[in-house]
C-alpha cells in the first residue's frame, strides 16, 4: 500500500531521508511538465524542479499541512519558475513526451502533430511570463481560481484578466495553423 | 487540423496535458543533495536530527499582531534593528540582531542559518531595557530570517527589507553576509 504525503513527511522528519525520495518520486513527472512549459525548456525546468525540491527538503518543518506536500512544494515550484529568468525557446528540447502517446501520435498525424506542437510551442513563448503562469495553472494543472491565487499571492480578478489575454492570444496566434 | 471539430483552445489544452517523463538521474540528482544536507546537518547536530527537524508553526493572528508590533515600535520612534538595510559584513565577522520590543517576555532569532529553529537551534536574545539583542556568526551568503517573540509570535526585522518569494507562507527578512575571501 502506498504511503500517503503525511506518512511520509513524517518518516523524513524523523530521519528517514530515504522516505523522501518516494515523495521525489510522486511529483517528479507531474511538475515537470508545468516547469517544461512555463521555462521553455528541460534543462531549466529540471534544475529549477531541482531547486524546489531541495528547497522544500530544507524547510520540511515549516510544511504545516504534510497531507498538502504537493500543494506546498507546487507553490515553492511555481516561485522558482518566476525567478529563473527569461524564457529561453531551445526548439527540440522543450516539449518531452511519453514515448508511447507521442508514437501514437505520430503514428495518427505525424507531420500536422509536430507542426501543431511547435507551434504551440511557440506561442506560449509569445505571452508575458505572467499570462503564461495564469494560462497553464488554470487550463493545464487544472487549478481553480482560488488555489491560483493562493499560489500565486495574486488576486483573482487580476488573474481571470490574465487567462483571458492569453486565451484570447493563443488563439490568435494558432488558429490560422489549427485551420490550415 | 480544422477536421477534429473541436475548439482551438481545447486542442492546445490536449497537447500540453501531455505526459513529461524525466529519466532516473533526476531522481538521484535530487537525493544526492538531500543526502548531502541531511548529513551536514547530521555533522553539525542541526535541527534536530533523529528526534526530527525542529518545526516552527505559523498562527494566522502572527500576521495582525506583526502589524501591531510594527506600528507601536514606529510610534515610539525607537525602532532600530541591525543589520539595517542589506547587511554587508565579512564571514568571520557576527552578526548582531537587535529587535526593540518593551514588550517581550523573549525574543529569538531564526534563519534558514539555523535551520529555522526554536528550541535547540534558535539564537537567544538578551533584554537590555526592551532592546533586544543577540550576536552571531552567520555563514556567507544571502540568508532569510525572523524573530520569534514570546516563543510564538512571527517578526520581520522592521529596518531591514522583506526577502523576496515567501515561498513557504512566512514572511522573512533579507541578510546578505559577504565572503571576503572572494
Amino acid at each position: 500500500m502506498e504511503s500517503s504525503d503525511a506518512a511520509l513527511v513524517t518518516s523524513v522528519l524523523h530521519g528517514d531521508v530515504n522516505a523522501y525520495g518516494a515523495l521525489v518520486s510522486r511529483y517528479r513527472d507531474r511538475y515537470a511538465r508545468y516547469a517544461v512549459h512555463m521555462l521553455g525548456n528541460r534543462e531549466d525546468a529540471e534544475e529549477a524542479l531541482q531547486d524546489a525540491f531541495t528547497r522544500a527538503y530544507r524547510s520540511l518543518a515549516r510544511c504545516e499541512e504534510p497531507e498538502r506536500f504537493g500543494a506546498w512544494l507546487f507553490r515553492i515550484l511555481v516561485n522558482r519558475c518566476r525567478t529563473s529568468g527569461a524564457r529561453r525557446v531551445r526548439r527540440g528540447q522543450t516539449f518531452v513526451y511519453d514515448e508511447g502517446a507521442l508514437m501514437k501520435a505520430s503514428q495518427e498525424h505525424p507531420a500536422e502533430r509536430t507542426m501543431w506542437r511547435e507551434e504551440i510551442e511557440r506561442a506560449l513563448g509569445e505571452l508575458s511570463a505572467d499570462q503564461r503562469e495564469a494560462f497553464l495553472l488554470k487550463y493545464v494543472e487544472d487549478l481553480g481560481y482560488d488555489e491560483m491565487a493562493e499560489i500565486t499571492g495574486v488576486g483573482v480578478s487580476a488573474l481571470k484578466m490574465r487567462v483571458m489575454r492569453a486565451c484570447d492570444r493563443l488563439r490568435t496566434l494558432l488558429r490560422e495553423v489549427h485551420n490550415g | 487540423m480544422g477536421e477534429w471539430g473541436r475548439t482551438t483552445l481545447e486542442l492546445i489544452v490536449e497537447e500540453l496535458r501531455q505526459p513529461v517523463r524525466l529519466d532516473e538521474s533526476f531522481e538521484r540528482r535530487v537525493m544526492v543533495r538531500v543526502r548531502r544536507l541531511y548529513a551536514q546537518r547530521r555533522r553539525h547536530g542541526v535541527g534536530g536530527w533523529l528526534g526530527g527537524f525542529t518545526r516552527v508553526t505559523y498562527h494566522p493572528g502572527w500576521a495582525a499582531a506583526l502589524a501591531a508590533s510594527v506600528v507601536a515600535m514606529v510610534t515610539l520612534g525607537v525602532m532600530r534593528s541591525r543589520p539595517a538595510g542589506v547587511a554587508t559584513v565579512s564571514p568571520r565577522e557576527p552578526v548582531q540582531f537587535v529587535l526593540v520590543r518593551p514588550d517581550a517576555r523573549s525574543v529569538a532569532v531564526v534563519g534558514d542559518f539555523n535551520d529555522w529553529g526554536l528550541n535547540d537551534t534558535a539564537l537567544v536574545a538578551t533584554n537590555h531595557q526592551g532592546v533586544w539583542s543577540v550576536t552571531a556568526p552567520v555563514p556567507a551568503g544571502v540568508h532569510r530570517y525572523a524573530f520569534v517573540v514570546n516563543g510564538k509570535e512571527w517578526v520581520t526585522d522592521p529596518n531591514a527589507p522583506r526577502s523576496a518569494g515567501d515561498d513557504f507562507g512566512l514572511p522573512s527578512s533579507a541578510l546578505v553576509v559577504e565572503d571576503s575571501t572572494k
